[in-house]
């Protein structure tokens, strides 16, 4: 879960880290007021769940009132990326002297958090990565003693911090790492740290994403997951309990497993277009898989479905159950195609066959696949 | 032989009172699998289709000998689970349950480490040697046969599908382990193919990748280096969009990082065959054998 530059902002004031005087409004009005309050030149940033709005006109200056209301106005109004822009943070502009890197991840092979640092902030660090790569140092944490804020300091230093400086950078990294573990982060950052000329350190940006399974533990953010989801398919689907993304194909497709759903998306798109990804999880019942069809059926184009299921930890029975019930209920017309094995295999190919979907029983997606083309040709 | 497991294994359930852990019990008793206990805090005195269960791990170790351990508690439970196995002397652990805390997993993977425990997962569909007639895990056992293939996944279902197709096209596995798609995994797939290279039974490995980390390319570094035994491979998710987070939390292509291309590329570079699709991988491994 990704939570927007203001909310990271809220969390890091409350951690200590220094954040520019600054408010997110939802109006141009609202806007003006806070400038007015905070003094002028502000920052306008479009408050935007995806990266690089930059880039795309998500981030602008404002030197007078009229231009606060008309940049703000404007930007409330419009797609970033494909994303809705829900609000604006109106912040005062700070005198930059020099811009640096803070970020906390994920290490997956070696399965530690990691502490990045760079002395070139407000580019991408992977782009830092290509380009200066002897001006990234990172440092692998433990994970049970957490970040050390003598480790903070010492990587604060390899950025040619001195004096007061060093000390509040380091102390920013460390309280960064403590944000980190209780958040559950899979990455939080600070792109750009500013140091101003006045000789203080500033958060200019903030980016954090928690981890989604780990939102048991953090009920507050937990309330608002769902709604976060900005496509409404991908939204109702989490609903139902599955995994769905959306695509720009026209068949419908059903799979208990995701790295089953990738290789099947694979194959279908030899020779056609996959409407959407749907993956069940390991929670079959009846009702998830007749939410699921209901789901992929929600597409006005789609000229089949395929369902590729496996019963090990799921069902496939009681789903087929599922499928049934929705196909009937429903009056869903267009072929459905499905391969189904596993445990109680047979009892699913009766329940399915009975209900008017075309089964194949081997063992080989690709066959299933190719009844789907054959079906899909005969249609045309 | 098979790696981590073998025929005289002695394994216990951690959440056999669950309703998957009971299920799954019954269908790993059929398969041969020998489950000496069941954990569930709580229901200690109980029976599970015959199997005791205790209410700790310690109580079920004082009455058996207990090689492993398989965990299907819910995600919020995983980490104490897997802790109280360690702790009481456990040396392999099968960790099934989904959408464990990346952070939790991480100091799973820490402490199994300082422990010299060998976690699989999180998010595995298990470990299965057809040999041996044991299976640890989630994994359908009709879909796998006996063999001289190594077969290590990310996937689960996907998994089913490969050792389907080897099967009928007469090749068999001598262990097929799932690894888990999670963004940090506690056994590493270089780990399982220095335990395939060095396993008398396997002639050949079948990698089943998938988009997100960098497991596949670190591997072909291995492979490249240090495998003696020929290796082949499937990576899904070749027609996955950028951003998109493809139901396993580390299937997600970003920041230029985890896509298929590049994993694919880094395994040839190793010399690796590498399927398209994954029903080659039959042919494949046929070549190699």
């Amino acid at each position: 879960m990704r939570l927007h530059e203001y909310e990271a902002k809220e969390l890091f004031k409350k951690y200590g880290i220094p954040v520019p005087e600054g408010k997110v409004v939802f109006s141009s009005e609202e806007a003006a007021e806070v400038a007015k309050e905070i003094g002028l030149p502000v920052v306008i940033k479009a408050q935007v769940l995806v990266g690089g709005r930059g880039k795309t006109g998500g981030v602008k200056f404002a030197r007078n009132l009229k231009e606060v209301e008309e940049i703000s106005g404007e930007m409330l109004e419009v797609d970033i990326k494909g994303y809705k822009v829900e609000g604006v943070l109106i912040e005062k502009r700070v005198n930059i002297q020099k811009e640096l890197y803070l970020g906390v991840t994920i290490e997956g092979s070696a399965g530690k958090p990691v502490v990045i640092v760079s002395s070139e902030g407000g580019v991408e660090i992977e782009e830092t990565a290509r380009n200066y790569p002897q001006r990234i140092f990172s440092l692998q944490v433990d994970v049970f003693k957490g970040l050390r804020s003598y480790e903070a300091r010492l990587l604060a230093k390899k950025l040619g911090l001195k004096g007061e400086k060093l000390l509040k950078v380091g102390n920013i990294l460390y309280k960064l790492g403590n944000l980190y573990r209780d958040y559950d982060a899979l990455i939080v950052e600070i792109n750009p740290l500013v140091v101003t000329r006045e000789g203080e350190v500033f958060a200019a940006d903030a980016v954090l994403q928690v981890d989604d399974s780990s939102l048991f533990r953090h009920p507050e953010l937990q309330a608002k997951a769902i709604e976060r989801i900005p496509d409404e398919l991908e939204r109702e689907a989490k609903k139902v309990g599955v995994t769905y993304v959306n695509l720009d194909g026209d068949i419908g497709l059903i799979c208990s497993g995701a790295g089953l759903g990738m290789a099947t998306m694979d194959m279908i798109r030899r020779k056609a277009k996959p409407a959407n990804f749907l993956e069940t999880g390991g929670g079959m019942t009846k009702e998830l898989m007749a939410g699921a069809l209901r789901v992929v059926m929600k597409k006005k184009n789609i000229r089949a479905v395929f369902i590729n299921i496996y019963g090990g930890i799921n069902p496939i029975h009681e789903g087929a159950k599922g499928i049934v019930e929705a196909i009937k209920e429903d009056k869903i017309k267009i072929p459905i195609v499905a391969k189904a094995l596993g445990n109680r295999q047979e009892e699913t190919w009766d329940i399915l066959e009975e209900g008017g979907v075309k089964v194949v029983k081997e063992s080989q997606t690709a066959k299933a696949v190719e009844e789907l083309f054959k079906v899909l040709k005969e249609r045309e | 032989m098979a790696i981590l497991i073998d025929e005289n294994t002695k394994v216990i359930v951690q959440g056999i009172t669950g309703r998957v852990g009971s299920r799954q019990t019954r269908l790993m008793l059929e398969y041969g699998t020998k489950i000496v206990a069941g954990v569930t805090p709580g229901k200690g005195g109980e029976k599970i289709y015959g199997v005791p269960v205790y209410d700790s791990v310690k109580e079920a170790k004082e009455e058996h000998h207990i090689d492993a351990s398989v965990v299907f508690v819910p995600a919020r439970f995983v980490k104490d689970t897997c802790f109280e196995a360690i702790d009481a002397g456990i040396k392999l652990i099968v960790l099934v349950t989904e959408h464990t805390p990346v952070y939790d997993a991480m100091q799973i993977k820490a402490y199994a480490k300082a422990n010299e425990t060998i976690v699989i997962g999180p998010t595995t569909p298990g470990i299965i040697s057809p040999a041996g007639k044991i299976k640890i895990g989630i994994l359908p056992g009709n879909m796998f046969c006996p063999g001289n293939t190594g077969l290590i996944s990310r996937s689960g279902t996907l998994t089913y599908e490969i050792a389907a197709n080897l099967c009928d096209g007469g090749i068999g596995q001598s262990t097929a382990v799932g690894m888990g798609a999670d963004p940090v995994v506690c056994t590493n797939l270089v780990d399982l193919l220095k335990l395939f290279d060095e396993d008398d039974q396997t002639k050949v490995v079948a990698i089943v990748g998938e988009v997100g980390g960098t497991e596949e390319e670190i591997a072909a570094q291995f492979i490249k280096e240090r495998m003696s035994k020929p290796v082949v491979a499937y990576v899904a998710g070749k027609s996955v969009p950028p951003g998109k987070r493809m139901g396993h939390a580390g299937a997600i292509v970003e920041r230029g990082r985890g896509s298929a291309e590049s994993k694919m590329e880094a395994l040839r570079e190793a010399k690796v065959k590498v399927a398209e699709m994954p029903e080659e991988i039959v042919q494949l491994v046929k070549e190699a054998l």
